[in-house]
């Protein structure tokens, strides 16, 4: 069986997903959005850094390596240990990344054994691969976590370096399929968050077949990823960016309420 | 639940009363004692004269606008001292009353009086040094190393709590059961005939004592309403009168008359004598309920009397803080709390579901009224409903600490185990910090803690104390002696049996003379079956009699010998000689050995099997060493692993540590993981912790620190009581839960004046984060926050 290649496994997840969960998540991902708040999680291969600790006043660095390949059967071993807490929560695991569905194969025998061992499962996805591959782990998916950026072709090309025509396509295949979904909605200041665009995408998912789509999440722009760029010695273009204000993001709350879809802020 | 002006008047008052000490006590008592009134008398009936003697002369108060009415001292905060325990220097009173935490103001005339009466009376004479006169000078060497400390050479016995019975009975009654017991004495076969005579004769007298004091205050009461303008408040005084001219002499039949009734019991256990910790009225919810349901239906109690009685019956606790230390033994435990826990929720004695509506309305007064004392948690079955645990995190995510919450399924268990009939597991509970107890027949003692790391440390050093260079243990070897990591294990195995054997003889040597010196009629009344025993409570007269020593350290001594194993005899990271090079210079010049060891070591609590196996190592060595020996009065030694504040005074005294930690600073706290060592999220938290064999112990304590983030949705709600519940599954005993974030705590910190109502969750209690030393005020900033990112 192939291995896959996951930058972090984090416990006591509790915002990808019901109940208390695993997130695991897997390194590569097709798009680079400027907001990613994951960047190690953007190379599809085993990247190195220098990790710098400080103990007392004094910093030491050594390098720390950035991704590990894990067999199905590893996985699973971590999620043995957290049973009683998904029992007890109705919660499971949660395959994020990265893009999970870059690593499709591995993503699909990872999601049949969680199933044979009862686990709830979920994939967050940005929705950016072949339909095929998506297609092939529907039968094994409990919920899906589907990333809704921009509406706006171009507008997704330039923030995000990818189209989004194949991701609407697989999203209305998707719905159509009948598979529970959450959307996600990143709300990024200056970038997705005028009036026209939010209007264009409140119509778009009340008009998509609202029934499978159990929740919009709204997940506020946030900036704790910037040091991770500059430990990378990556440029990270929202510097100037402000989060959105509370209000502004209950204000969002109400706006996407109106499509009858339950609407929450964060995961 | 909204607090009336009076009660937040009385709250305010109690906030704001200066803690005092008063010679009231120690003065009435060195009267009685030097009177020679009761010198022919037996030993019980003489305590229990000099408890009479000090009830019918101490100062009464009655507050404005109380309705609960009884102090230990003359006033609220005013703490008397216990010189038959342990006498204050005048020293010791300058240092009381001058110091920066938790001082205690000692007027002059109280400094005369110490001067004048009772130094000069007691001095020589007390008990504590009568203990310290009797012990080896092992115990000496390993007491003053720190390896061990003793509870009950400044304090009496105790930790104790009300059951059932005494919420239903009045001392008349408890008169009768006396006379009945003498009645059954059987001098033909009872050799012991004789001294039960005296004991129950004793208790009866202390029976007398208590409805006097009632009858006092009765008294005085309607004397007030005599002179009262007010109509409102003159029909309150009458009502009280009335309350306390029946209660405590009579079965309470009203929610007024219970707590009244409850409150002088309190009373009289505290000024009898200054027992571990301080008793509390245990299961509240059950005792309040019925009496609550019967008034509620006649339509006699409003919700706003209801309140209003709880609320001035909550202040009541917040006005006695516990005695304060003598000599340099007050940072063993720098508090003020006096550890009084009220439990709600758990089973009913059939094994129901006890979550009552009283359940409800104790945690709205717990939530309303935020003060330290009672202390609260919640016992939380796999019966209970999930809205009674979502009504905890509600108080819980206010950052003030309370409730704890606890595992009655562990509890009932532990107590089944103990050899305790079912009924009476189902009737425990958690009393001070985490101890498991039968609430009502259960005479269980702490007797010290146990500075695990410490005792690593001396085996390490051929048994001789790195700060001191003193021969305090067996010379089993230095550290470069061993070849193999399992001839540590062993080597401390025979430390541990060996300090163990030390603090088992003191204990028994103490037990006896408590026995034989200070009898507690009064409180051997209220703890079944002492009076059918004619046996005193500090006798072992209780159905069930327990002493805990209380394990200390256990995150540590974990990530030190994970150390050890993984860096030098594993992986030959390092060898001996530098670890111990950098041991003795408390690792400086050796940062980058620190780092190695806090940063690329595996460490207790993130569900890392190869940490993990070293404390189930340690624990089992502990079990062994005390579990199920024979004590003096009767009872057998037990287990527990909490620290209160003692993992600062034990770090205080241990050098450098194998697992990066440096000289002096704190251990870790009950079973939590070191601070700051624990990085893999709460469930792996708990999968650590639950690791050790929770049912064996008398109670172990695990502290989680959140951030408020992880309260902030009914999804989250579920998830933490998900978490909780998991945990129970696992049989872990008790978690708690402190949510702050650790800037306001360094904010805190920098500006004390601005966070005066700051409550943090020290260990199984909680404290103004003020009144914390810098030191535990540092290493809570250190606690692993969660920070959800």
């Amino acid at each position: 069986m192939k291995k896959g290649l996951i930058f972090s496994i984090k416990r006591y997840s509790v915002h990808d997903g019901p109940g208390i969960r695993v997130t695991v998540f897997m390194k590569g991902c097709p798009l680079s959005c400027w907001w990613c708040h994951n960047p190690e999680g953007i190379a599809p291969g085993v990247e190195s850094l220098l990790e710098t600790r400080k103990v007392g006043d004094l910093e030491f660095s050594e390098p720390a390596v950035v991704g590990k390949y894990y067999s199905v059967g590893e996985i699973l071993e971590i999620l043995k240990k957290e049973l009683v807490f998904f029992r007890q929560s109705g919660g499971g695991v949660t395959f994020s990344g990265g893009e999970p569905l870059l690593q499709p194969e591995f993503l699909k025998d990872a999601l049949m054994a969680c199933k044979d061992l009862g686990v709830h499962t979920a994939v967050d996805t940005s929705g950016f691969c072949p339909w095929p591959d998506l297609e092939k782990i529907l039968p094994y998916t409990d919920l899906f976590l589907f990333d809704i950026k921009h509406l706006s072709d171009t507008r997704h090309l330039e923030h995000t370096g990818v189209g989004n025509g194949s991701i609407l396509q697989n999203f209305r295949m998707l719905i159509q399929s009948g598979k529970e979904t959450m959307v996600r909605f990143p709300v990024i200041p200056g970038i997705n968050d005028d009036q026209d665009h939010l209007m264009r995408l409140r119509e778009f998912l009340a008009g998509t077949g609202k029934g499978n789509i159990t929740r919009i999440s709204l997940l506020p722009f946030h900036k704790t990823g910037s040091s991770k760029y500059r430990k990378m010695g990556l440029p990270y273009r929202m510097e100037d960016t402000e989060p959105p204000s509370a209000e502004k993001m209950k204000e969002l709350k109400a706006f996407f309420s109106e499509t009858g879809i339950k609407v929450k802020i964060g995961g | 639940m909204i607090i009336s002006d009076r009660v937040k008047k009385l709250r305010e008052q109690s906030l704001a009363a200066p803690e005092k000490l008063s010679a009231e006590r120690a003065q009435l008592l060195t009267r009685f004692w030097k009177s020679g009134a009761a010198s022919e008398m037996p030993v019980p009936v003489r305590r229990a004269m000099a408890f009479e003697y000090i009830l019918r002369h101490k100062e009464l108060f009655i507050g404005d606008g109380e309705l609960i009415v009884g102090e230990r001292g003359p006033a609220p905060k005013e703490t008397p001292a216990y010189p038959e325990i342990c006498v204050h220097s005048l020293k010791d009173l300058d240092i009381l009353n001058s110091r920066e935490k938790v001082s205690f103001k000692v007027d002059e005339e109280t400094k005369r009086t110490y001067e004048d009466e009772i130094i000069p009376f007691w001095e020589g004479r007390t008990n504590r040094e009568r203990i310290m006169s009797l012990m080896t000078p092992e115990w000496l060497e390993a007491y003053k190393a720190g390896i061990f400390t003793e509870f009950q050479e400044q304090r009496a016995p105790g930790h104790t709590v009300l059951g059932y019975k005494m919420f239903r009975m009045g001392f008349i009654q408890l008169k009768e059961e006396i006379r009945e017991a003498l009645a059954a004495l059987d001098y033909f076969n009872d050799p012991e005939a004789f001294d039960r005579a005296g004991e129950l004769q004793a208790m009866d007298i202390a029976c007398d004592a208590i409805i006097m004091f009632a009858h006092r205050y009765s008294g005085e009461l309607a004397r007030l309403a005599g002179l009262e303008k007010d109509e409102r408040r003159r029909k309150e005084l009458v009502k009280m009168s009335e309350v306390c001219r029946r209660v405590p002499a009579h079965a309470p039949e009203t929610v007024h008359e219970m707590l009244q009734h409850y409150w002088f019991i309190h009373l009289g256990v505290i000024t009898e004598l200054n027992p571990w910790d301080s008793f509390n009225p245990g299961r509240l919810d059950q005792h309040l309920y019925p009496v609550y349901k019967k008034q509620k239906e006649e339509g006699t109690l409003s919700d706003e009397e209801l309140y209003d009685l709880l609320g001035c019956f909550w202040v009541k606790f917040n006005n006695h803080p516990s005695p304060p230390k003598i000599g340099v033994t007050a940072s063993e435990s720098s508090t003020y709390t006096d550890f009084c826990l009220i439990n709600l929720g758990g089973v009913k004695s059939d094994g129901t579901d006890a979550v009552n509506e009283m359940s409800y309305i104790l945690l709205d007064v717990i939530k309303e009224m935020r003060i330290l004392q009672p202390s609260s948690m919640v016992q939380i079955s796999r019966k209970n409903p999930d809205l009674f645990i979502h009504k905890a995190l509600d108080i819980i995510r206010t950052g003030f600490g309370q409730p704890s919450c606890f595992n009655t399924d562990a509890i009932v268990q532990e107590l089944l185990r103990q050899g305790k009939g079912i009924e009476d597991a189902r009737n425990g509970g958690a009393s001070g910090c985490v101890e498991t107890g039968a609430f009502g027949t259960e005479a269980y003692w702490l007797t010290g803690y146990f500075n695990l790391p410490k005792i690593l440390e001396v085996t390490l050093n051929n048994g001789i104390d790195r700060r001191t260079g003193r021969q305090v243990g067996l010379q089993t070897g230095f550290a470069s002696d061993y070849q193999e990591f399992d001839e540590i294990i062993e080597a401390f195995r025979r430390q541990v049996k060996y300090f163990a054997d030390i603090k088992i003889r003191g204990n028994n040597v103490i037990e006896k003379i408590f026995a034989r010196w200070l009898p507690v009629p009064f409180l051997s009344l209220l703890v079944e079956d002492c009076i059918s025993n004619g046996r005193d409570y500090n006798d072992g007269g209780a159905r069930y009699n327990t002493s805990y020593i209380q394990g200390v350290g256990l995150g540590s001594i974990t990530d030190m010998l994970t150390s050890i194993k993984y860096n030098i005899y594993d992986n030959r990271k390092f060898t001996w000689d530098e670890m111990n090079r950098a041991l003795d210079a408390d690792f400086n010049g050796f940062e980058k050995l620190r780092y190695e060891l806090i940063y690329n070591t595996p460490k207790f609590g993130n569900d890392d099997d190869y940490a993990d196996r070293q404390a189930v190592t340690v624990f089992e060595a502990y079990y062994d060493a005390v579990n199920g020996r024979p004590s003096a009065r009767g009872a057998v030694y037990r287990i527990n692993m909490l620290p209160t504040t003692s993992h600062v005074y034990f770090g205080s005294v241990t050098c450098a540590t194998p697992d990066g930690r440096k000289a002096f600073t704190p251990l870790s706290e009950g079973i939590s993981p070191t601070q700051g060592a624990d990085s893999q999220g709460p469930t792996a938290v708990v999968r650590s912790a639950s690791k050790i064999d929770h049912l064996r112990t008398g109670g172990t304590l695990l502290n989680q620190k959140f951030s408020p983030s992880f309260f902030e949705d009914e999804e989250s709600y579920n998830c933490l009581t998900a978490l909780i519940r998991s945990y129970f599954s696992l049989d872990g005993h008790h978690i708690q839960f402190n949510v702050v974030n650790a800037e306001t705590l360094r904010e805190a910190q920098k500006h004390p004046e601005l966070y005066r109502d700051l409550i943090v969750r020290v260990a199984g209690y909680s404290d103004y984060f003020n009144d914390l030393g810098e030191d535990l005020q540092n290493e809570i900033i250190l606690r692993t926050e969660h920070e959800d990112v």
